[in-house]
């Protein structure tokens, strides 16, 4: 008979302790980032660390680290030292990311809520950030609502909406490849409201929607949506997905060989996914929301350089999001001289970052009303390589997002404050 | 539109001779041992990054041969330290303990490789189509199943014709008595478990040339791997292999008619399965009573 060493069996007292220590564990200190002091300003950053979104989540924290140490090294915010906490809100269940928020509110007391990749989880964090009163920048969800039809008054966003990123993008679409589209879309809020933000915007230059496909979240195979695709004959293939779904909908794609068919392109696009993709896949024509190759713009080499040093890669918009994001918290108080939510949102209102911190061509300002931020976007197209070994996208176009960004009014944006 | 439903049919069962090969590995491991193993999925991430990691000194190829075995090594490190002291009890145990394993590898492997995905080379001569119509069967698609093929033949094979798989198929009728007959029930299941972990792995360094490498990709194979073999039936390889190869199929089938419910439909059908005929197509009564 085999010699068994261990016990036999696990005894219900030892599944209820183990049950016990692992509740417990929920509520057990965060990851913190410094040491704590006691009169320090919090910021709770409740991202994805984990699961699909865990690549863009890891690197809104290094862009968030980044400002951090900067803001530290300048004397902090109000002359407080400043601590970054930082919880895995998951990539895609909202209860852990609201149970996360609420822990970091209630819990941890922190004066600034930051998150979430994930645009349905950023909106129901906004909830619960709203509920309690707190300064709360999303630096990378994309969905409209969130400035939008559930716009909050200390809801504030860094990235651009998914009107905006179609309006950018449309335009090259039209003019270049013709003007019947086929949408593969993610299944969830931020893909719908990037897929109707498309066919409108097309739509208004003269394209048509051919068809289209939802997929679910979290894909792997996207074979049978490319054979239906190009059954449809578009002129594009609009590949609304994202992250790892973008990069499995582009690498079988281009084994299929469809970009000698039809031409490949999308709204939304970033560095990570390029980087996972090989070479031959690089292609396609796609709007990035930040790059790091801006010839001649100022301080944007220093950020370039400084990233570097820290994880030896270049920046992508996620880490140039995280790093606005925490600097916004920073700027924010140093203007309104007050830790007050309302006081830094009314602070924040038509509020211009600087160059440093703006990093780009056009103006950075979060618009009145709305608290969107309104940046540049970058057109262009997918390159295996270029000027170096991270110069995977060749800009065409810088579009001003305060050009074509939706009016207040259109965005549904209705604004209420606190009496 | 029939031309996209046969297209659509015709890819699903490529799609699904993939599932198949990494059913059939999980399934190999819960007949003869019992467990659960949930951390199946972080096995096949682990196999594709090892591959990806050997790529540039020994090529693709080298990286094939190579990376299942060392995947299966790990597997026996496991099995021995980890999962032995589990057998015969319950096989919640086993599950939970798995559970907890595919979240250690997929943090593992984000801590060694970086969260981000990475790009994973295969030659380019693999990445032409077969022709301009019928241009979703590309040489690597066709490469897989040529792959799939002859693990599964050699697995088959294996288990008819050798001693050791003589053994396996025995011990999964019952265990007790093979043991009173003077075979080393350590040794067989350990060797049971490589053995499915070398699929595992296999499943691995196919699924990177499919898809993105990242930390998750073991993730989100895992759960048609189960379904197939639910669906297929528990206990019986055939059918685990009829229920990767049907899922498959279905999947492909729902793009067409139902695109939002890819996903979705591989589990209504474990649920039609597991409300008419518990036991799956072909599988037996009574297992994991």
């Amino acid at each position: 008979m085999p010699k068994s060493n261990w016990r036999a069996g696990v005894n219900r007292r030892t599944l209820v302790k183990s049950g016990a220590a692992l509740a417990a564990a929920q509520f057990a200190s965060p990851f913190v980032i410094r040491a704590r002091a006691a009169d320090a300003v919090k910021i709770g950053l409740d991202n994805p660390l984990t699961g699909t979104y865990a690549g863009p989540g890891k690197n809104e924290l290094v862009g968030c680290q980044m400002a951090l140490d900067e803001i530290n090294a300048k004397g902090g915010i109000l002359g407080r030292p400043v601590e970054l906490l930082v919880e895995d809100s998951s990539s895609g269940d909202a209860g852990t990311a609201v149970q996360k928020a609420r822990k970091l509110i209630e819990g941890d007391k922190v004066d600034f809520l930051l998150g979430n990749v994930n645009s349905a989880l950023a909106l129901a964090m906004a909830q619960v950030s709203n509920e309690k009163g707190i300064l709360h920048i999303v630096p990378g969800g994309h969905t409209d609502a969130i400035t939008g039809a559930s716009c909050h008054w200390n809801v504030f966003r860094v990235c651009n909406t998914t009107q905006m990123e179609a309006a950018a993008v449309c335009a090259a679409l039209v003019k270049e490849y013709g003007k019947k589209f086929y949408y593969i879309t993610p299944d969830y809020a931020f893909g719908h409201t990037l897929e109707s933000g498309m066919v409108k915007a097309a739509g208004a230059l003269g394209g048509e929607r051919v068809g289209g496909d939802l997929a679910p979240l979290g894909a792997v195979d996207f074979s049978s949506y490319l054979i239906k695709a190009q059954a449809a004959n578009p002129d594009v293939i609009v590949f609304l997905v994202q992250g790892d779904d973008m990069l499995n909908a582009m690498k079988q794609a281009v084994q299929f060989g469809l970009q000698n068919k039809v031409h490949l392109a999308g709204a939304q696009q970033e560095m990570e996914p390029l980087e996972g993709l090989p070479p031959e896949a690089r292609i396609g024509t796609w709007v990035l929301e930040w790059y790091w190759n801006q010839p001649g713009v100022p301080h944007v080499a220093e950020f370039v350089e400084a990233t570097k040093k820290r994880t030896g890669r270049v920046p992508t918009a996620r880490t140039w999001f995280g790093y606005l994001s925490v600097w916004t918290c920073a700027l924010a108080a140093a203007k309104a001289n007050s830790l007050k939510a309302v006081d830094m949102a009314k602070a924040l209102q038509d509020f211009h970052l600087p160059s440093e911190i703006a990093l780009g061509p056009n103006p950075a300002f979060y618009r009145a009303g709305q608290n969107q931020l309104l940046a540049s976007l970058f057109v262009g197209n997918a390159q295996p390589s270029g000027s170096a070994p991270d110069d995977l996208f060749h800009v065409t176009d810088v579009v001003n997002g305060a050009a074509i960004a939706s009016s207040v009014e259109e965005s549904g944006c209705k604004m209420t404050w606190p009496t | 539109m029939t031309q996209v439903v046969l297209f659509n049919v015709f890819n699903g069962l490529i799609v699904g001779a993939f599932y198949a090969l990494m059913a059939l590995g999980l399934s190999l491991i819960l007949n003869l041992s019992g467990v659960i193993n949930f951390a199946h999925g972080g096995f096949l991430a682990l196999g594709a990054y090892l591959a990806y990691t050997l790529i540039p000194y020994i090529g693709f190829w080298g990286a094939l041969i190579v990376a299942p075995p060392l995947t299966a090594a790990l597997g026996l490190v496991v099995e021995w330290l980890l999962i032995r002291p589990l057998y015969g009890k319950d096989p919640l145990y086993g599950l939970l303990l798995t559970f907890g394993l595919a979240y250690i590898f997929e943090d593992v492997t984000r801590l060694i490789w970086g969260a981000q995905s990475v790009p994973f080379q295969v030659p380019g001569w693999l990445m032409t189509s077969l022709s301009s119509q019928l241009f979703f069967i590309t040489g690597y698609r066709v490469f897989m199943v040529i792959i799939v093929t002859a693990a599964v033949g050699g697995l088959f094979a294996v288990l008819k014709y050798t001693r050791l798989g003589m053994r396996i198929r025995a011990g999964t009728r019952d265990l007790d008595t093979v043991s009173t007959l003077g075979v080393n029930v350590r040794v067989l299941r350990s060797l049971n478990f490589g053995i499915g972990i070398y699929m595992a792995g296999l499943a691995g360094v196919l699924a990177a040339g499919l898809l993105g490498l990242s930390p998750t990709i073991g993730a989100n194979l895992i759960m048609p791997s189960f379904v197939a073999i639910i669906v297929g039936g528990l206990g019986s390889l055939l059918g685990t292999l009829l229920g990767g190869l049907m899922i498959g199929v279905a999947s492909g089938l729902a793009a067409v008619y139902f695109p939002s419910a890819t996903e979705a439909v591989i589990y209504v059908m474990m649920g039609l399965v597991l409300l008419v005929r518990p036991r799956g197509l072909l599988g037996e009564e009574g297992r994991l009573h």
